[in-house]
Order: C-alpha cells, then structure tokens, then sequence
C-alpha cells in the first residue's frame, strides 16, 4: 500500500481565551490516497474549515493543536516556519469560499500566479513566471489567457475569480488540495462547472483532495469518500456509496433527510411533501458535556437511554458494501431502524 | 375569480449607474418588462442566477423600490399612486423576510422591542400574551422575548424575523432567499415553518431563490428569470419535469443531487 498523501491521528484542535480552553476538534483520524476526493461535511460549529486549517498550519490566534498531521511525509505539527512555507503551496494548498478576499485587489491575476511560482523557485525568472501564469490560466478555462493575466480581480466575474485562485493554488502541483466551500458563493451553473474543473484537474495531476462542504448535492458529484463531522468529532466516515446507501449514524440520515431535492415531488405524485428536519440547532463541541453530542436532537436516543447521556460513542466499523472498503460510525446503535424513525 | 394578491404588468427598472463605469450613461436594466401575478393563497417560486433581478423585482412589490415603468397593484391597489400613508398600510399587508436575519434585526433590541415596534409603527398596541402567541406561532417560547439577536442562534433569529413578518396579519409575505445564510438541518425547520403558514392560514408567498430544490418543494408555480425577464412560467411540477426554455434547463441541470445514480 503506498504512503498515503494525508495522513491525520488523533488531531485535536482547542481555542484558549480568557483562561478557558475549550476543544473544537476532538480524536480525528483521517487518511487520504493520491488521487482520491475526501468530502468533510458538517454544518456550523461542526470543526470542518478548523481541520482543514489545522491541515496547513493556518490556525487563528489563541487555536492550538495537538496529536499528528503527515502531508506527503512532512509532519506537520513540528515543522517549524521555514518548513511551512516550503509545504504550503508545494505539497498542500487551499482554496477558500471567498475568492475576493483571497486575492490582494492591487495585484493583476498574472502577478498572484507568478509570485506563487517564484516563492517556490526563485531560479524561475519574471517572465517565465508569467509565462506559467498564462499557462496555468489556460488550463483552468479562462479565455484569452494572454490578455487575463494583466486583469485585475475585480474585472472577474465570481467564477472567473474562483478559477483564478485555483490556477493559482495549483501552479506548484501541490499533493492535496483543501477546498474550503470553493463552490458555496455561485450560481449552480458556474458551481457545477467549477467542481467539474476541479475533478479534471485532480486526475491529471493525480493529487488528493479535501473537500469541506455543507451540501450533500456538492458531496454526491465529487467525492469518493465522506467524512460527517458533528460538534467536532468524526459521526461517521465511509464511501461515498456507503454514505449514501446505508448510512449507520442518525445524523448523516437527517441531514440527507432535510437537504431538499430536485426530484422529491416527482417521487410522490405531485403531493407536497415536507422536509424532514432535525429539531434544535446544531451545537459546538464547547457547549457540549459528556455523552454524544448529537444526543439532544437524535430521534434514537430514547431507543438506547442512558448511555447516549452519559457515554461518548467512538467509531466503530459497519458493514461496508466495498472490497476493503472502511466504514465507521460513532453511535452506540448498531444497526439503524427505518428512515421515517430516525428523522421525525 | 378573486383579484390577484399581486399583479405586476410590464414593469421595468432601470438603475443609473454612477460615471457610466462598465455598463454606459444609460444605467443598468435589472428589470425588463415583466408580468406576472401571485394568486391568493398562491406560493410563487422566483428563480433565477444572481443578477438576474429577481431581488429588485421581489422589492418593487412592497414599494421597496420604484419601478421605473409600468404597474404594480397589491392586493388591488395601484402602488405607485400611494402616498407616504397609503404605503405604510400597504405594508401591513405585505410583510418581508430577508435572507440574513443578524441584519435585518437590531442588535440593540430585545424581541420584545422589535415585535412591539412593528404594531407601534401601524400605531396599534399589543399585550405580552398576543407576543407570546406570535413566538409560538414560529415555534419559539416565551423565554424569547427578552433575548437579544445575539443571543439567539440563526434559525431562531430567522423564526424571529418571521415572526415579525406575521405580527400584523399580512395577506402577502415576500421572502428573499430567507434560508440561504441558514444551516441544512435547520434550513428544513424554517421551510416547513413557511410550507405551513401558507396551508393553515391561506397567506400568500412570493419566494425568492436561487437554489431550485427549495423552490420546487414549497412553490405552486414557478417564474425563472434570466437577464431581467422571465423566461419562463407555469406549474411547478411542469417546470422541473419538462423545463422548455435553455436557462431553466441549464439550471435544473447544474443542480446536484444528493442522490447517487443507480
């Protein structure tokens, strides 16, 4: 089995302030292949952006972590800033939800490529830099390359910009990308067009991805595999069939059940039919006590008693229609009764 | 047949553009010639990609925005006649919920304040038990009333900008993208929470979206609009089976499902 290209055991993450520190992550493991798109989803609160941070060593002030993070070898926990700056970029780099904010508005297109190339390898001189520029811009949709490298980020409409910023965080081939909500501020139009980008460009270079999202749809079109994160903590990992098909963990079946679809009055000729929503909002692992954190909105709870209070579940293995496959569930059910039951 | 709650003919809007930066002196059309019409106890679905001016369209509804021609009656009256007076009252009629709740509610007051102002501004008064029924209504308890927006989470806030939108028993709620900011789980309660105003007490609903599974699930009739027209209109379960026109069918395409092929 080949070394995987991210690898991470345990990882916590806590804030500190005012004395208190509180854990936003808590006990994820996760292992990610060349080659292959792992889907972290979550809703508010749920520590999927903080991992992905944690991943690049970009933790806000007052945020710390702890347990180990392996990207293409490089430990990234004890590297120290020189090491950093070498694996950002080259081995991992990230794209966030916002483009604009992710551009600096002073610099044209061009420049923001061909800084990253430089940073890189300074032996690249300016004019090959931009060369790779147009290049890269090229390959990444954008039309008359040549002409777009001297735009600047407010000529681009949204969807140009986010091709732009993808340009720029994979001009270095990096081995994983982290894709923070690339997709969540357009239109489905250009979202599908991006995510279809996005799953090229992955093939080509064979490079892993992570994507962070909050839509199931989003989930559904790219990934491979899926991590649903509750309050900080892993509720269930598994293949995307896995996921889908028979998912072990009363809130991945919830929020599959809430997500509004397409085709869902087709399904019931023509009657209206009600989302099925979780009750409450979704709690931080900072407001959590012992027990499982998804307890107090879980329809099962009452099936299991006690120790959905006062026990916090781990993950542990189901049954996977995959060779080899793995898929994990921290819920003290071991098999989930029908939908209508788990989400009411 | 009962008068339409909303009928807008041949309406336009035209937005002068400062310096003529981009788009030329002659300002930006968000709005161009559009009818159409919200029956009573009718939900509408307005899709359409950003830009396309479905929010300026949704506005020109409550006098939010002045057309700059053509007609809007609500609920029979003609809305550019009004006067200062005459548009307040036409706004007890026709109440608005807004995509971020965080800033559509004051920081600075407590539910309370923010539901007692709305009868206030209409110069009615209000006691704590027609309150207390309102939050129940949106499915919060009475515990709300002295919270601030801070204090509350986003579906609870956006129970509470709803809330507000009903005080007055409006016969038409505009709501713009009013679970967009919202988390999936809590997204269904709000819509739900709509789905059900509509059924139990006959209020008529003009929704604005972009995401079209939303629409599909809560709207009776559908208006895509593309450029500042609407390309498209017609029954809801129609629109999606057979979409006709190329921007419905690129949208309806473009939408992911959480659904794996078989």
């Amino acid at each position: 089995m080949p070394d995987p290209v991210l690898q991470v055991e345990d990882l916590c993450v806590s804030f500190t302030s005012g004395g208190v520190t509180a854990d936003v992550v808590r006990d994820l493991s996760v292992r990610l292949d060349g080659g292959r798109t792992l889907a972290v989803v979550g809703e508010s609160g749920s520590g999927k952006t903080i991992t992905g941070r944690a991943i690049m060593r970009l933790l806000p002030r007052g945020a710390s972590a702890r347990g180990r993070i392996v990207v293409a070898g490089r430990e990234m926990l004890s590297a120290d800033e020189r090491e950093l700056r070498r694996a950002r970029g080259s081995d991992v780099a990230m794209v966030f939800q916002d483009s604009m904010s992710a551009l600096s508005p002073y610099l044209d297109i061009g420049a923001h490529i061909a800084q990253a190339v430089r940073l890189h390898d300074p032996s690249v001189t300016r004019r090959a830099a931009r060369a790779r520029a147009v290049e890269m811009l090229d390959r990444v949709g954008i039309p008359e390359p040549a002409n777009a490298v001297c735009r600047f980020p407010h000529e681009f409409s949204g969807g140009m910009r986010q091709r732009a910023v993808i340009a720029m965080a994979l001009v270095n081939r990096p081995a994983l990308l982290i894709a923070d909500e690339p997709t969540t501020a357009l239109d489905v139009t250009v979202q599908a067009q991006i995510l279809a980008l996005l799953r090229e460009l992955q093939q080509e270079y064979g490079m892993a991805m992570l994507l962070i999202s909050h839509d199931f749809g989003v989930v559904g079109s790219v990934a491979d595999d899926v991590l649903v994160l509750y309050a900080g903590r892993q509720a269930e990992y598994g293949s995307l069939r896995d996921i889908f098909d028979q998912p072990a963990h009363p809130y991945t079946v919830g929020l599959r059940a809430a997500t509004p679809r397409l085709d869902a009055r087709l399904d019931t000729g023509g009657e209206r039919t009600r989302l099925r929503a979780i009750p409450g909002a979704p709690t931080s692992l900072r407001d959590a006590g012992p027990g499982c954190a998804f307890a107090p909105r879980c329809g099962l709870a009452d099936q299991v008693g006690e120790r959905c209070v006062v026990e916090t579940p781990l993950p542990t293995v189901r049954p996977t229609s995959e060779s080899g496959g793995l898929h994990l569930a921290a819920c003290h059910l071991d098999r989930l009764p029908a939908l209508q039951e788990v989400a009411r | 047949m009962s008068e339409p709650i909303l009928e807008m003919s041949d309406v336009s809007k035209r937005y002068r553009t400062a310096g003529g930066f981009g788009r030329g002196r002659k300002g930006f059309l968000a709005v161009d010639g559009v009818s159409l019409h919200v029956e009573r106890g009718e939900a509408l679905g307005l899709v359409g990609e950003s830009g396309s001016g479905k929010s300026t369209l949704a506005r020109m509804a409550n006098g939010l925005v002045v057309p700059t021609s053509g007609t809007v009656r609500t609920d029979g009256q003609d809305v550019a006649g009004l006067s200062r007076r005459g548009l307040r009252r036409l706004r007890r009629n026709v109440a608005m919920v807004f995509q971020d709740p965080l800033a559509s509610l004051n920081p600075l007051q407590t539910v309370r304040q923010t539901l007692e102002n709305v009868f206030r501004a209409h110069g009615e008064t209000t006691s704590t038990a027609e309150l207390v029924a309102l939050l129940e209504s949106v499915g919060l308890g009475a515990d709300y009333l002295g919270r601030y927006p801070h204090e509350a989470s986003g579906g609870q806030l956006q129970r509470v900008a709803v809330a507000r939108a009903l005080a007055l028993k409006p016969d038409l709620i505009i709501a713009d993208e009013p679970t967009s900011a919202l988390d999936v789980s809590v997204r269904a309660q709000i819509l739900n929470l709509l789905a059900d105003l509509q059924r139990d007490q006959g209020i008529s609903f003009l929704h604005v979206s972009h995401d079209l599974a939303v629409i599909r699930l809560y709207s009776d009739r559908v208006a895509v609009m593309q450029r500042g027209r609407i390309v498209e209109t017609g029954p809801s379960d129609e629109i999606f089976r057979s979409p006709q026109h190329p921007c419905t069918r690129a949208l309806v395409e473009a939408t992911p499902e959480a659904e794996l092929p078989a």
